[in-house]
């Protein structure tokens, strides 16, 4: 397939056309109708793929892979900064966190830094927001949790009529690489071109944070997913148990804000509800569940829930597709270690507010911008093409059988309109005997369309 | 100009899927890009009607017709019918059965929010024959 050229400079994920035998399970599976089977292989559409990864999960041929950031950078004369999501803790269990950041800076990160205190700036900052709009009204109920990309993305692209839904607080991820990046700017008198930072997660949505979140002079932040570190940092995990541990107190930066176990919950479905401490709140994880609550909240549904997280995948980010390890085996895990943390609140929430009032929480995109970043609106048709896309449903009366390589009988007539699919492609269509019809006629005629 | 037309059927008691058919209208005029805020009222009304069927019609069918000027929705019901129209439609008042108050619903606020939302809205019911509610949207652009 011939790339668009409205396509965005990130793909999140890569097709194999070796490995791929056109079965089309992706193609039914996309949240986004963005895959169909051409010429006997998959291609996805960038423009309209948010990154979900459930596509890389439904191959079974593992023909469809995450794009991923350049490692080799590491080696460079940059400084390195890896940003660890605390799912990583949960894909060793019983090692200590401080252990696994210890063995990320084994492996050649100049530093790494735990997310936990950015966590907790958030739900203060979250807890304030709504206070305030329960006076103001300033954003509609229920607000929507900005820290799933994945969900994001599909707001923009599903369902824009949402966008003001979504809590206008900066997602941790982005309060934490820009905080870091000033943080490591002064310690080494450095310029910002001159720090490399990398988001360990296990999202294919791979996206780091965009650099307009973060200001002039900065590279976006690469991502790597946990399963592309996974094995070379465990090599320098069990190298690190054999030689003698650091002392706790010499554990050096890094533990200053090393994780709580309020932190680790947040790699777990619910984890950002709880630490809120908001009452009318819901936890909503999973895709599918997502997309049927949006579609609700979208018929006026949950006005009176003040805040809901959304995980695209299932258990929350345990559930991501670039884990190393089984997501049941990682929330019990990170149950158990965050248990041994402990959980509770450590910032100082008058400092918190300043922060606050100073504007430090919110980001300089508006929901506008997230339309650009987060890719394509779905298209939509005129009454007479939508007329015209019935008739051709109508007509099919078929199983949504996916012979065509669409997901489904609406999705080909859809793209039948669009002039991206013909009318030979779909084995009912012939069978109905419309040739010779005038419809036959008019679908021929949208082929050529440009 | 001819028109889409679509209808649903809703079951009575299915409070599993109630919804499901105005998600389905919602759906249908976004892909037409209809309005934001004509599609929202559309959606509530219709989300309204598939209640009151569900607690109050026994089975029914919710209908839409779309062409580029308006948007028709259409309840018809074979339930009891509504004895006091004028009362009906008066805010807080409900007729609805004290299990379904428990579980959140039945405030009578069903017909009126969709006069609200709605352009026009007409009832036509007897006690005995089944409810008709038809709403219009007009399409402002």
């Amino acid at each position: 397939m011939q790339e668009e050229k409205d396509a965005p400079r990130h793909f999140f994920v890569h097709t194999e056309a070796d490995l791929c035998l056109g079965c089309s399970l992706c193609v039914k599976r996309c949240p986004t109708r963005a895959i169909r089977v051409r010429d006997g292989k998959a291609a996805v559409k960038h423009s309209v793929c948010i990154g979900c990864g459930e596509c890389i999960r439904i191959c079974e041929q593992g023909a469809i892979t995450a794009s991923t950031s350049d490692l080799n950078s590491l080696s460079s004369d940059k400084i390195s900064i890896a940003l660890v999501s605390p799912v990583l803790y949960s894909q060793f269990p019983g090692i200590l966190p401080r252990d696994i950041l210890q063995g990320l800076k084994s492996m050649g990160f100049t530093h790494a830094v735990d997310m936990a205190y950015y966590f907790e700036m958030f739900q203060w900052a979250t807890a304030e927001y709504v206070s305030r709009n329960r006076k103001t009204g300033e954003s509609p109920w229920p607000l929507i949790s900005p820290v799933c990309p994945v969900v994001i993305r599909l707001i923009v692209h599903r369902f824009p009529s949402l966008l003001p839904h979504v809590h206008p607080i900066m997602r941790p991820v982005a309060l934490m690489a820009r905080d870091v990046l000033s943080q490591f700017k002064h310690h080494y008198g450095i310029e910002g071109h001159d720090i490399l930072l990398y988001y360990i997660n296990p999202c294919p949505s791979k996206m780091g944070i965009p650099k307009k979140e973060l200001g002039k002079g900065t590279h976006s932040t690469g991502a790597l997913g946990i399963n592309d570190i996974y094995a070379e940092l465990s090599r320098q995990i069990k190298h690190l148990e054999k030689s003698d541990k650091i002392p706790f107190a010499q554990a050096g930066y890094e533990f200053e804000q090393c994780t709580s176990g309020g932190g680790i919950l947040w790699s777990l479905s619910g984890g950002e509800a709880e630490a809120t401490g908001l009452e009318r709140i819901l936890a909503v994880a999973g895709l599918y569940e997502t997309i049927t609550y949006l579609e609700k909240i979208e018929i006026g549904l949950f006005r009176d829930i003040e805040y809901i997280e959304f995980r695209a995948c299932r258990e929350g980010c345990i559930g991501g597709a670039l884990n190393a390890i089984d997501k049941y085996l990682a929330k019990s895990a990170a149950l158990k270690m965050s248990k041994v943390l402990g959980v509770g609140t450590r910032l100082n929430r008058e400092r918190v507010l300043r922060l606050y009032d100073s504007n430090w929480f919110f980001p300089k995109v508006s929901p506008q911008d997230l339309k650009k970043i987060g890719g394509q609106q779905e298209k939509t048709f005129s009454f007479e093409e939508m007329r015209l896309i019935e008739e051709i449903v109508r007509i099919i009366d078929g199983k949504s059988c996916g012979a065509c390589g669409s997901p489904d009988c609406r999705t080909f007539a859809e793209d039948l309109v669009k002039g991206e699919a013909a009318p030979e492609d779909c084995v009912y269509l012939e069978l109905r005997g419309i040739q010779n019809t005038d419809l036959h006629e008019k679908l021929k005629s949208l082929k050529k369309r440009p | 100009m001819t028109s889409i037309h679509k209808s649903y059927h809703v079951a009575k008691n299915d409070f599993i899927h109630a919804g499901e058919a105005s998600i389905h209208v919602k759906n249908l005029l976004k892909s037409m890009n209809y309005n934001q805020d004509l599609v929202r009222r559309v959606a509530i009304c219709g989300y309204e009607a598939e209640m009151n069927l569900v607690m109050h019609g026994g089975d029914g069918e919710l209908s839409v017709d779309v062409n580029s000027e308006r948007v028709i929705l259409e309840v018809a019901d074979r339930g009891p019918g509504i004895l006091d129209i004028e009362l009906a439609m008066q805010e807080g008042y409900s007729t609805a059965k004290e299990e379904y108050r428990e579980m959140g619903f039945g405030a009578g606020m069903g017909l009126p929010n969709m006069k609200k939302n709605s352009d026009a809205l007409k009832i036509t019911s007897e006690p005995g024959q089944g409810t008709h509610v038809s709403m219009t949207f007009y399409n402002k652009g």
